[in-house]
């Protein structure tokens, strides 16, 4: 995938604020509701955000009506765009240590 | 009531009035050589070997093969019995750090956490937790999320800090302040040896003795003397310092 590609994809309307909702893992539904985002363009964005693996799809979580729904959350802490040489996009990925930590203390809460 | 967890180390579960309270971290502080992972060692076997409680150990710094050296050179002749039973359970530096990738331990361990069949647990060492978090709100959070998690597990839980600076002076880090005990480990060089001591600086809902008490080690491990005189800065001869 080339650096240009992540650059158009994280570009896109939306891409910059689902990822700095995803921290927790979310619904497209939360998503949607809470930025403002129409649901359909929801969708399409973390469709794009998964395939460039700048997010990911985290559970699927059993909701209140009992129907399955798929949580996500970002799969990145930082992107670097460096222009010096040639142009590069260095995606940091989150640490999966803090990740595990992150999943083993929420469910704690949740007990 | 408070619930204790006996140390079963001679002299110390007096100076703690009973033990370290239970489901609770404590921080043990010391130079290198002062007998952090002695103390982490014999509260292991202990658990199995005097209470039933069995224990899970985790370090960095050592090999499972150095560790059961340890533990045979002070006489505690069934740990290899009790590692082979699964009644101490060791990841060692090789498990810990193969392929750099501690992540995957991390889910062992966290499976083992939730088995509800360990009571005790040692990590040896603080700073080799710390090399997996970027900076230092990082490592704020996810040893408070860490410790959080050993709690809520049920256990009971010794880590291991490398002291820098020499007694009287200690460093004071946000790890005393996030951890429930802090236990500090000092030796004094003496012309034939050195001189050896405890400091339970800190243990949370417990009242301790905070006087600093002589320890020696030993065949059998560590035993400490509460009795004997208090370490005083204003000895005779010259300072220890």
């Amino acid at each position: 995938m080339s650096s240009a590609d992540i650059l158009q994809t994280l570009g896109n309307k939306y891409s910059a604020e689902i990822l700095d909702a995803t921290d927790e893992p979310v619904s497209a539904q939360e998503l949607s509701d809470e930025l403002g985002i129409p649901i359909a363009t929801c969708y399409r964005r973390i469709d794009e955000l998964t395939e460039h693996d700048l997010l990911e799809l985290h559970d699927n979580i059993l909701s209140d009506d009992r129907r399955r729904i798929k949580v996500y959350r970002r799969n990145v802490d930082q992107v670097c765009v460096d222009f010096e040489e040639e142009l590069s996009v260095n995606v940091e990925e989150r640490s999966e240590v803090t990740n595990k930590l992150d999943e083993a203390w929420r469910t704690l809460s949740d007990g | 009531m408070i619930q204790l967890t006996q140390t079963g180390i001679d002299g110390l579960d007096d100076i703690l009035n009973g033990g370290i309270v239970t489901n609770s971290t404590t921080l043990v502080s010391g130079n290198p050589g002062a007998g952090k992972s002695i103390l982490c060692l014999q509260y292991i076997y202990n658990g199995v070997d005097e209470f039933g409680e069995s224990g899970i150990y985790l370090t960095f710094e050592e090999n499972a093969s150095d560790l059961r050296e340890a533990a045979e050179s002070l006489g505690f002749d069934k740990w290899p019995e009790y590692v082979a039973d699964g009644k101490i359970k060791v990841y060692d530096k090789q498990v810990l750090l193969r392929e750099n990738d501690f992540s995957s331990s991390i889910d062992l361990l966290l499976d083992d956490l939730e088995d509800d069949q360990y009571d005790r647990l040692v990590l040896d060492s603080l700073a080799m937790f710390e090399l997996f978090f970027d900076d230092e709100m990082e490592k704020r959070t996810y040893l408070l999320k860490f410790t959080d998690i050993l709690r809520e597990n049920g256990l009971t839980s010794l880590i291991t800090n490398e002291q820098g600076s020499r007694f009287p002076d200690t460093d004071i880090g946000l790890a005393n302040y996030l951890t429930d005990g802090n236990i500090y480990l000092i030796q004094t060089p003496t012309d034939s040896g050195v001189n050896r001591y405890v400091w339970v600086a800190k243990m949370r809902k417990q009242n301790i003795e905070t006087d600093i008490f002589p320890m020696e080690i030993d065949w059998g491990g560590i035993q400490i003397h509460p009795s004997a005189s208090a370490f005083s800065m204003m000895g005779e001869g010259d300072p220890p310092i």
